[in-house]
């Protein structure tokens, strides 16, 4: 029988092709704007470390103004200040810590064929590669030591050592980094979290940096931090100054294995600040906090109003469209009252009419679906010509992305489709035979 | 074969009860040919509505071929209609978005034949009416008396124990009324009995048996009339 | 109208349908009114004045890697080369790019002091070209002469005593009259004076969501640092010719740095607004789709109802019903079926609007949108059945007598 609905429904599609093309598009410009708003929060939203996402935490405390609370008192400093995040870095209290900055970079190829070139750069610790799982083409991360010993040691990534080296392994290689020799330890694989939740401060979907160097090199003046550096009280001169002074520019973060670990490391660390009041430091109440990575992304508020207005206003465009294919497919099946009333007086119950009619809304959901993906498929690029890098890396549908488009126009199309079945069988056969 | 006792239907509009039926009594016995006359507002077509279970009655008893009809539920009504009961309309009642095949098929879908079965059935009957070249045609391509021989031959595609017709030829002209009421005596002959609502006098004549209703009942004993010669 | 009892009585017997017509248009409207809304707003954003002369100016990165360079010899010699060049009006090395989003802050006072209130301002570090590099406009006071220049060096925390600010600034400082800031001190980073020695109407900061963009501050530095902006106007029309022009000189007089990122003040205003303008465009695409989809609802399902009703209708024509009043019964239909549609429609723009200021701080909506809105379905409304009803209008008084 469902061969025989499945036929019957095209018949009845073509026959009124105007009026099914007008619901499979509502449907489809429906779907496809909330598909295309939905997909860019998802990716948004997306946990970008999922297997580790709980055991990653991002450190904050409250070293600011006594007087004029960060972010108006709702939370502490985004960042943590040379200072703090260097002494933690020592106290070595956590599985795996890792203390960062942007940078930038000159590098000067020794191919003189080759232009100087700026790159991106992370001023980060050993740790960084193992706590975000960064894969390795070549070689490794560079050693605990080599952060102590401040080593001139650099990881490239795929494609900086594709322009320099020509994508051949290049650990052991030398290369001119602003003026000094840095030896290469390893190169990474593409790696692209989203978002790229490590350093936020920086735009949350920025691509990742073209190198990576040990932190300390910044305070030995051989890597220049960029950034955001944020600063509540009068810096000496010079750089020295600059380092011991209150700005906010490092981040830092935490591996920690289990509850109790987190507890611990969250009682060190109001021991710490404790001790620093000593040195008339932390003025302000005690407020340190540890961040789980999707923590981290909610309190930044990585999903953008733009994106959340969007969504809301695709799902009531999409209702508009369902109302607007509800009153169509009503009036169609209303209209088709006298072969209703037939069909039953030739044997057709109830439940058989329904399962007829609600193949035909089904269908048409179905194709509004299809529909939909399409225009989804063509708004995401849409959206990604407007917008730019601000969205880069979110315009892709995946198959979770597919199977929800083709799911939610089916059942909203059979949802819509009920009332006017409904409506279409409750049909009296016996006043539609009659001729007028 | 079909025995109402009784049969009281009433219809409740606002404040008025109208009894459209009012105890209601007939047998109709196996390959009979019933004609139903009587005034507008009589009853007749309610009684064919009851008779063809496409409508629920009051109160009162109602069989149909052995079974009790009251004790059936809607999907039991739309079993029996589909297996014994054919319908002919006055206004031909085909579906216009399919054609004529397709038309034929549709009771047979509810049946449930197969697809060898339904095709068997459905070129035996249109060859029965005289219209198998045309079966890729649709409705409105055929003249009134061709659409109503594919409506008849819709109705015996199932092949049904009863027919029910409500003016079969109301809509046609003389001609064609004559073509139409000559297939349904040969379909009489051939075993199916055949209830057909009319208020052509001369056309329910040529019926075995001719009732009249009047006021919701049959009004007077049976008018048995000999068949007019042909 | 003598028709409307009948006309409502006829809609209440088919409420459903009339009802999702309405819906419709009351869901059409809270959006449509939101959208544009919020399309207004991001508007009036982007057609704010930077205070440049936009059209004909550029900047780029200088960034030097060399060892044992001598940073302040070869700005200069960078600067009066640049300034040379025919076709150039005059250019300047500067720390930030108006609407670019990078820059420096630093906050303002009226008294020294750790714990006083202050006020949140731009820093632009120029020399005494930048009145005429930048093109904005001097109100009151005096530009910086060429003494008041000062070396800068990475990490200094001093600055020098003199600063020119924007009118909103000293409008910010002193409320009552903005002109009374001239020749005031103030202080920066809590206790070191400052004094204004001009005011310029406009120079925007460099991020233009901030609430104080239009608060900014010329001071006279010239930095010694290894990256910062050259920043260059031209005459009018020559801008393009001489960006590849400049950077191919700059870059081959020493090749101990890299010049970079030529940019023009008009892309970097295209990106500032990048969002802006992405988020108006779909906005709009949004608000035209749905109207579209209503209109050709109201149009589906005017000519079923219609379809269905020929038999009434040619009656209607036959006992005497004129081609119009035909018309005009569909007409006043969905004139009403558009009024209950609106009116849901008033209270879910508003209540789609409290929830975006409630969660996103947009503003309170305006009551002229509202009613346009309302016009706008309204019109809307009326155009889509108008096909339908002309339809209705054609069908023959014949059709009244024909049985099937």
């Amino acid at each position: 029988m469902f061969n025989y609905y499945l036929r019957l429904a095209r018949i009845s599609i073509l026959k009124h092709w105007g009026l099914s093309l007008l619901m499979i598009l509502a449907i489809g410009l429906g779907i496809g704007a909330t598909m295309t708003t939905v997909t860019v929060n998802y990716l948004m939203s997306a946990n970008p470390i999922p297997h580790k996402s709980e055991q990653l935490y991002y450190v904050q405390l409250d070293s600011w103004d006594v007087n004029d609370p960060f972010d108006e008192g709702q939370n502490p400093p985004d960042q943590l200040t040379y200072t703090d995040s260097t002494n933690l870095m020592k106290a070595k209290k956590a599985f795996r810590q890792n203390v960062q900055a942007q940078a930038y970079a000159v590098i000067e190829p020794n191919d003189p064929e080759i232009l100087p070139m700026i790159v991106n750069a992370r001023a980060n610790s050993a740790d960084f590669f193992a706590m975000f799982d960064v894969p390795f083409i070549y070689g490794n991360a560079w050693s605990n030591q080599a952060d102590d010993n401040k080593e001139l040691v650099v990881v490239l990534n795929k494609e900086t050592n594709e322009k320099i080296f020509g994508g051949k392994n290049s650990v052991g290689e030398s290369i001119r980094i602003d003026g000094n020799v840095f030896q290469v330890v390893g190169v990474i694989d593409h790696w692209q979290p989203k978002p790229r939740f490590y350093d936020i401060s920086t735009g949350a979907f920025n691509e990742t940096e073209d190198i990576f160097v040990p932190f300390n090199l910044i305070a030995e003046e051989k890597m220049r931090m960029s950034g955001n550096t944020n600063c509540w009280k009068p810096t000496g001169d010079g750089f020295e100054a600059f380092l011991a002074s209150e700005c906010i520019w490092t981040q830092f973060w935490v591996e920690l294995k289990t509850e109790q670990d987190k507890d611990d490391y969250l009682n060190f660390l109001n021991a710490y600040v404790e001790e620093q009041k000593q040195y008339g430091r932390f003025l302000r109440p005690m407020d340190n906090r540890l961040s789980t990575v999707t923590q981290w992304l909610e309190v930044q508020e990585v999903v953008a109003d733009d994106a959340r207005i969007m969504m809301t206003m695709s799902f009531m465009f999409l209702i508009v469209c369902l109302l607007n294919t509800v009153g169509l497919l009503l009036a169609k099946f209303l209209g088709k009252a006298p072969e209703i009333g037939l069909r039953q007086a030739l044997g057709a119950s109830k439940s058989t009419l329904f399962f007829q009619y609600i193949i035909e809304a089904g269908c048409i959901g179905f194709a509004g679906g299809l529909l939909g993906l399409f225009f989804a498929f063509w708004g995401l690029i849409g959206i990604e010509t407007l917008y730019g890098d601000y969205m880069q890396n979110l315009a892709t549908l995946d198959l979770n992305m597919m199977a929800l488009a083709i799911a939610i126009s089916f059942f909203a199309t059979i949802i819509a489709g009920i009332y006017p079945t409904w409506r279409a069988c409750k049909v009296q056969p016996s006043h539609q035979l009659k001729s007028q | 074969m079909l025995v109402m006792k009784n049969i009281n239907k009433t219809f409740q509009t606002g404040n008025i009860q109208t009894h459209a039926l009012n105890n209601f009594n007939l047998t109709v016995n196996e390959g009979d040919f019933v004609s139903v006359t009587g005034p507008s507002g009589s009853g007749k077509t309610t009684f064919l509505n009851i008779a063809g279970l496409l409508e629920t009655y009051t109160n009162g008893e109602f069989t149909l071929d052995g079974k009790d009809v009251g004790q059936l539920n809607d999907n039991g009504r739309s079993r029996m209609r589909n297996e014994k009961i054919g319908f002919v309309f006055q206004g031909f009642n085909l579906i216009p978005d399919l054609n004529l095949f397709d038309n034929v098929d549709v009771p047979l879908r509810y049946r449930g034949f197969d697809a060898k079965e339904r095709r068997r059935r459905i070129e035996e009957n249109l060859e029965r009416v005289g219209l198998a070249s045309r079966m890729k045609h649709l409705p409105s391509q055929l003249s009134g008396g061709q659409q109503q021989r594919v409506a008849i031959a819709r109705a015996l595609a199932t092949e049904p124990r009863f027919l029910l017709a409500d003016e079969p030829t109301g809509n046609l002209d003389s001609q064609m009324a004559q073509g139409v009421m000559t297939l349904l005596e040969e379909i009489n002959q051939q075993g199916t009995t055949i209830i057909m609502v009319t208020h052509d006098l001369e056309l329910a004549m040529r019926a075995i048996r001719t009732i009249q209703v009047r006021d919701g009942r049959v009004s007077e004993l049976d008018v048995v009339a000999e068949k007019a010669s042909a | 109208m003598i028709e409307i009892g009948l006309i409502v009585r006829a809609l209440l017997r088919n409420k459903i349908g009339a009802l999702l017509i309405a819906l419709q248009i009351a869901l059409t409207m809270t959006i449509m009114v939101n959208a544009i809304f919020m399309i207004q707003d991001r508007q009036s954003q982007m057609q704010r004045e930077s205070g440049l002369d936009e059209a004909n100016t550029f900047y780029l990165t200088n960034t030097v890697f060399g060892k044992d360079y001598n940073l302040q010899a070869e700005m200069q010699t960078d600067l009066n080369s640049i300034r040379k060049t025919p076709g150039v009006i005059d250019a300047l090395q500067i720390n930030a790019i108006p609407l670019s989003g990078g820059g420096w802050s630093m906050s303002l006072q009226h008294e020294p002091g750790d714990d006083k209130d202050t006020i949140g301002s731009a820093v632009y570090m120029v020399d005494d070209h930048a009145i005429n590099t930048l093109g904005v406009e001097l109100l009151a006071g005096t530009n910086f002469s060429a003494e008041d220049i000062e070396w800068r060096v990475d990490g200094q925390s001093t600055w020098p005593s003199k600063t020119i600010i924007t009118k909103a600034f000293a409008e910010q400082l002193y409320p009552d009259n903005w002109e009374t800031a001239l020749g005031k001190t103030i202080y920066i980073s809590q206790n070191q004076p400052m004094q204004v020695i001009g005011i310029i109407k406009t120079l925007q900061a460099p991020w233009n969501g901030w609430g104080g963009v239009e608060r900014s501050m010329l001071v006279p530095f010239q930095m010694e640092t290894q990256s910062s902006y050259y920043f260059i106007r031209t005459e009018s029309g020559r801008r393009d010719e001489l960006m590849p022009i400049i950077e191919k000189t700059l870059a081959e007089s020493n090749k101990e740095r890299i010049i970079r990122r030529v940019t023009t003040l008009e892309e970097t205003r295209k990106r500032s607004y990048r969002r802006h303008n992405a988020t108006n465009k779909i906005l709009t695409t949004v608000v035209i789709t749905l109207t579209l989809i209503t209109g050709f609802g109201i149009v589906g399902l005017a000519i079923f109802s219609i379809n269905r009703r020929t038999k009434q209708i040619g009656t209607r024509r036959a006992i005497g019903a004129t081609k119009w009043q035909v018309m005009r019964y569909f007409l006043v239909e969905n004139f009403l079926i558009s009024c209950v549609g609106v009116i849901i429609g008033i209270a879910g723009a508003i209540a789609l609007n409290m929830w975006l200021v409630k969660t996103f701080n947009l503003t309170p909506i305006g009551f002229e949108l509202i009613a346009f809105g309302a016009v706008a379905l309204f019109i809307v409304g009326q155009l889509a059945v108008l096909y339908p009803a002309k339809k209705a209008a054609l069908i023959p008084p014949a059709t009244a007598t024909r049985t099937v």
